[in-house]
């Protein structure tokens, strides 16, 4: 069945690429529950969502294949133009499309379970007529299983249902047309005129029977839903400068925590990718050591202590089955398998593989362990008290990097050629050792190894400095004897490697920017990573780059680079992974978390550096 | 023959029972939960309605033992395969008048097949054999009330 979607769509701001069934990536806002997140375009055809929860296969997949993925489109059935915004401090979306004949507006939301009973996931779609008569059209067409689920069309009572195995959802539509089923979907159409509310509902269940809400409830949860995230808003303590896009990034990241477990999810998606028609394609729905550090320092600085200690708590339990080697990432409930394999959808504009699940887990990064450390020291430095069993561990992985250091690995990135000795993954290990020292002295966690760790941290920075410093370039290289910036080496500069405005970082800060940098954006690195073709910007960089500058007294740089860099966010304030360097055009999954995480970093560094 | 045998029995039964619905919705075979579908009769709240459900379904499974127990005793026989075949019947039983006749009747929030969303919310209604919980549910659902049926009939005549 080809994709319905309009090709009519467009906005004022904005000509609609609408490209086999596509639309930009930048088109997309996002809304979610805390167990999943949907993906709606501009012109209201929700794209992606993943039941029950965020890792769980699509019900909702077009974004990867028009054809096969299957969506929910919802827009008037003539031509017109859309803008939309997020309601004030909420996750809660709204649409207003305006037309010849007059001009609605779709409220978009994932409920948030109420008291009462209700589905297991719930989302909910608000229309009201603004002006004239505006004829729209909704059509429901779940492809379950990323597409692969053989779906059944039928009503269970009176109620039209779409069942694939284990997975099933029911629509409830009111004062939204009397919907017709047919073999591979459920649609209607109706007229929105001044003072019509119509609402259509799909609620979601696994593993369970449906239940159908009814209209009174739905409106008291969609209220609710809105009063949730604007409470948890006014619970954020944050006051310092960009504080709508520090905001918008909070609820982004609230997003991606899964609730049951605290984890964070790197992003929505799965393989959109960081190359159009290219085979750079990644599933990021799991929760990389990587980003704890950056997680939990935005998490404090924004006044969220329950999200941080779930975070943290949840990533010691995690890395604990591994003990004392960690894992690159972890699933969300905190299992560590997560095979990749290939789907056959098309993927986006023709970009395949259509990845799920991602090798990288079974890739050695030793970045991960000065992560980790630093994890841990930045909650020990907000006053939390690790107990003497995870003490014990963090000085066994302490050990363990002390005798690991000097073996090659994939770093960062995640490259798929050969390992590497990468200067970012040396000074990550020195990170380790050095935090592994300062929570030693702080009686956090046993420190009889003290002397062999500082040891074995004099040796990492002997090695940095004589084998990662090029004389001729004046900055520190990607990896021992290259030629190679890496964009990552600025995470140097933001964990006081070797020190607080080091000379050496400080020229490494500006090499990064002046060959890896077009404008406001940053490339991740030069030379190979294993893979066929390029890449966009790579946004985290960027906000890296703020921070650097911001920690290394350039204010002034800092903020000229962070205005811009808040402009490249798309109409709602969201980021992808990366943005061609060319056109503008989001790259990669989205919202991304850890562009958001090192926006918010950004803003609080640029902040504490700034007058008083 | 003795009664603790059918206390036994239904103990053990409902376990398998329970636990063999639930793995065949792990393997994707149904959407059918009779915790959550008994523990809804008196909670609209989700988890304590699955906890009060996992009771319930314990305490309806040990009246269902003393009811094979009472029987068996009528006709002087039991046994693994009387049992089971009370099991089969058990199980049709289950997915026709139970579920459709008397559980509606019985249940304040399970639809009807002529329910449409009304003000209050309501469970999918189940359908003849209980098939609107997905296509395979009548074969999970028998397969799991045989092998309770077979339980209780085993552990009745061991006790005797």
């Amino acid at each position: 069945m080809t994709s319905q979607r309009s090709e009519l769509s467009g906005s004022p701001s904005h000509t609609h690429l609408n490209d086999a069934g596509h639309v930009p990536l930048r088109d997309y806002a996002a809304i979610g529950d805390g167990r999943t997140v949907a993906l709606v375009a501009r012109d209201g055809s929700l794209d992606w969502l993943c039941l029950p929860n965020l890792d769980s296969p699509s019900a909702f997949g077009s974004i990867l294949d028009p054809e096969k993925g299957g969506s929910f489109s919802l827009c008037p059935e003539v031509p017109f133009t859309a803008t939309r915004r997020y309601l004030l401090d909420t996750n809660v979306l709204e649409t207003t499309f305006e037309t010849e004949q007059g001009a609605a507006r779709v409220t978009d939301a994932m409920l948030l379970p109420g008291s009462g009973l209700a589905p297991d996931r719930e989302l909910a779609r608000r229309v009201e007529g603004l002006s004239g008569r505006v004829p729209m059209r909704w059509r429901v067409e779940p492809r379950f299983g990323y597409g692969s689920g053989r779906v059944t069309i039928a009503r269970h009572g009176r109620t039209p249902v779409a069942t694939a195995g284990a997975d099933a959802l029911a629509v409830s539509a009111w004062g939204a047309g009397d919907p017709v089923l047919d073999e591979v979907s459920i649609s209607a159409g109706f007229t929105a005129s001044p003072g019509d509310v119509g609402l259509v509902v799909v609620g979601s269940a696994h593993q369970e029977p449906l239940v159908f809400p009814s209209r009174g409830e739905v409106e008291s949860r969609l209220a609710e839903t809105i009063n949730f995230w604007r409470q948890w808003v006014a619970g954020r303590t944050y006051d310092g400068p960009w504080r709508e896009a520090v905001i918008r990034s909070a609820l982004a990241l609230k997003l991606l925590i899964h609730s049951p477990s605290g984890a964070i999810a790197a992003a929505a998606t799965a393989s959109l990718p960081e190359q159009i028609g290219g085979e750079r394609n990644w599933d990021y729905r799991f929760c990389w050591v990587r980003d704890s550090a950056f997680t939990l320092h935005a998490l404090m600085q924004l006044g969220c202590p329950h999200e941080s200690e779930s975070f943290f708590w949840w990533l010691l339990h995690a890395s604990q089955l591994t003990h004392p080697l960690l894992r690159v990432l972890y699933r969300l409930d905190g299992g560590e398998r997560a095979p990749e394999s290939t789907l056959p959808l098309a993927g986006y504009r023709g970009s395949r593989p259509v990845r799920i699940g991602n090798a990288a887990a079974g890739q050695e990064q030793l970045d991960i362990y000065g992560d980790l450390m630093q994890t841990a020291w930045f909650y020990s430095v907000a006053g939390g008290r690790l107990d003497s069993d995870t003490g014990r561990r963090l000085a066994q992985i302490a050990d363990l990097v002390s005798e690991i250091w000097h073996r090659p690995d994939c770093g960062i990135w995640e490259v798929r050629s050969e390992p590497l000795h990468f200067t970012h993954s040396k000074i990550m290990c020195w990170v380790a050792l050095d935090r592994a020292l300062r929570l030693a002295e702080h009686g956090q966690i046993p420190g009889a190894h003290a002397a062999n760790w500082r040891t074995q941290a004099e040796a990492i920075r002997a090695y940095i400095d004589e084998r990662c410093w090029s004389e001729q370039l004046g900055c520190y290289v990607r990896s021992p004897d290259s030629r190679e910036l890496d964009a990552s080496l600025l995470l140097g500069a933001l964990m006081d490697y070797p020190a607080r405005r080091d000379p050496r970082m400080t020229a490494t800060i500006a090499a990064i920017r002046r060959e890896l940098g077009r404008g406001p954006l940053l490339d991740r690195y030069s030379g190979d990573d294993g893979l066929a073709g390029g890449e966009g910007a790579f946004l985290c960089c960027s906000f890296w780059l703020v921070d650097a500058l911001a920690r290394a007294g350039r204010i002034d740089d800092a903020t000229e680079l962070m205005d811009q860099l808040v402009g490249v966010a798309n109409d709602v304030g969201l980021y992808a992974e990366e943005v061609d360097q060319d056109t503008g055009e989001f790259l990669g999954n989205m919202p991304q978390g850890l562009v958001h995480l090192a926006l918010i970093n950004a803003a609080i560094s640029v902040g504490k550096g700034r007058p008083a | 023959m003795n009664i603790w045998g059918a206390i036994a029995g239904g103990f053990v039964g409902t376990l398998v029972l329970t636990t063999a619905l639930s793995a065949a919705g792990e393997l994707g075979l149904t959407r059918m939960d009779l915790p959550f579908l008994l523990g809804t009769m008196v909670s609209s709240d989700r988890s304590r309605a699955k906890a009060l459900g996992y009771a319930m379904h314990f305490v309806v499974g040990q009246l269902f033992a003393l009811v094979y127990f009472g029987i068996f005793s009528a006709i002087g026989h039991s046994g693994w395969w009387l049992g089971a075949a009370f099991g089969l019947g058990h199980g049709l039983f289950a997915g026709t008048a139970l579920v459709n006749v008397l559980l509606p009747v019985m249940h304040p929030r399970m639809g009807t097949a002529s329910s449409a969303a009304a003000d209050r919310p309501l469970l999918e209604p189940p359908g003849f054999m209980m098939l609107n919980y997905g296509r395979r549910t009548p074969l999970a659902t028998i397969v799991a009330h045989v092998a309770y049926g077979a339980i209780v009939g085993g552990f009745i005549s061991l006790a005797g």
